[in-house]
């Protein structure tokens, strides 16, 4: 694989846009897969991931060709995947009061009868709720159980992809373990 | 397990990495003998690595390759440059 990948490569940099059709087809299933766990939407997912395709193609001369290709593809994805969940943060707060209302906040207008999240987790497919817990984890827990549990990458390979030393690696894996097994307690 | 040292947590999870020293893991085997509470939150860690392993792969839609190329911006002219 990785000797037809540096083929391609060459061909698009040579300007043969259609050689970065098998890029495509060899990294996508990978890549969308990263973006829907981080994501956890099909639609941002498929967006995400092709806006990662994109990017690689137009900086595609700025990859070192000594190195591992899908290194450099799952930073850009991972990224772009951490910008939009940045950007997605609610502006408003559910224990913020309520403009003109005296004291009411966000809990107030939610129904009592509403499922409590423990209970709502209960009610779920076993494979939704698989990703309903991956969704709680902060962002940069989430990051790292995603590109170690889902794509099977080395603790090396994690440190490479997002530009972090292996330390804080290892020390973010071990705190996303305990968020997850805390989550999971918890019913 | 509020008694047990802290690190015997952290070897769980130098455990769970694959990346834990043999003197490491001869300390953390002998606690675990005798603490069940720490057994328990290894069990747990156990789970929780077992319950995200166990996610479904999940693929791209069809025609994903098909969009990317549509969204790829138009190639330069290039004919007579190259050599």
């Amino acid at each position: 694989m990785d000797a037809l990948v540096k083929k391609r490569i060459k061909q698009v940099l040579k300007g043969d846009q259609n050689a970065f059709a098998d890029i495509v087809s060899l990294y996508q299933h990978k890549l969308y897969q990263i973006c829907y766990r981080m994501l956890g939407n099909k639609q941002e997912a498929e967006d995400i991931a092709q806006e990662a395709f994109v990017r690689a193609y137009i900086n595609l001369h700025t990859f070192d060709q000594k190195k591992k290709f899908s290194t450099w593809l799952y930073r850009i994805a991972t990224n772009l995947c951490i910008d939009r969940i940045r950007k997605k943060k609610p502006d408003y707060y559910l224990d913020a009061e309520v403009e003109g209302t005296d004291g009411l906040n966000m809990y107030s207008h939610i129904a009592n009868e509403d499922p409590q999240p423990e209970d709502a987790a209960l009610q779920m497919e076993f494979q939704e709720r698989i990703q309903y817990e991956i969704s709680r984890l902060p962002e940069k827990y989430r990051t790292v159980i995603v590109l170690k549990y889902i794509e099977e990458c080395s603790l090396q390979e994690i440190s490479e992809i997002l530009d972090l030393p292996l330390g804080t690696v290892k020390t973010r894996i071990h705190r996303g373990r305990e968020a997850l097994r805390k989550q999971l307690n918890k019913l | 397990m509020s008694t047990c040292p802290k690190y015997i947590i952290e070897y769980m999870h130098e455990y769970l990495d694959g990346d834990i020293s043999r003197e490491h893991e001869q300390v953390l085997k002998q606690h675990l003998k005798t603490c069940t509470a720490c057994q328990e939150h290894m069990h747990q860690l156990s789970d929780t690595v077992a319950f995200i392993k166990s996610a479904s792969p999940v693929t791209a839609p069809p025609h994903f390759e098909e969009e990317v190329m549509k969204r790829l911006p138009k190639p330069k002219n290039r004919i007579g440059v190259q050599k």
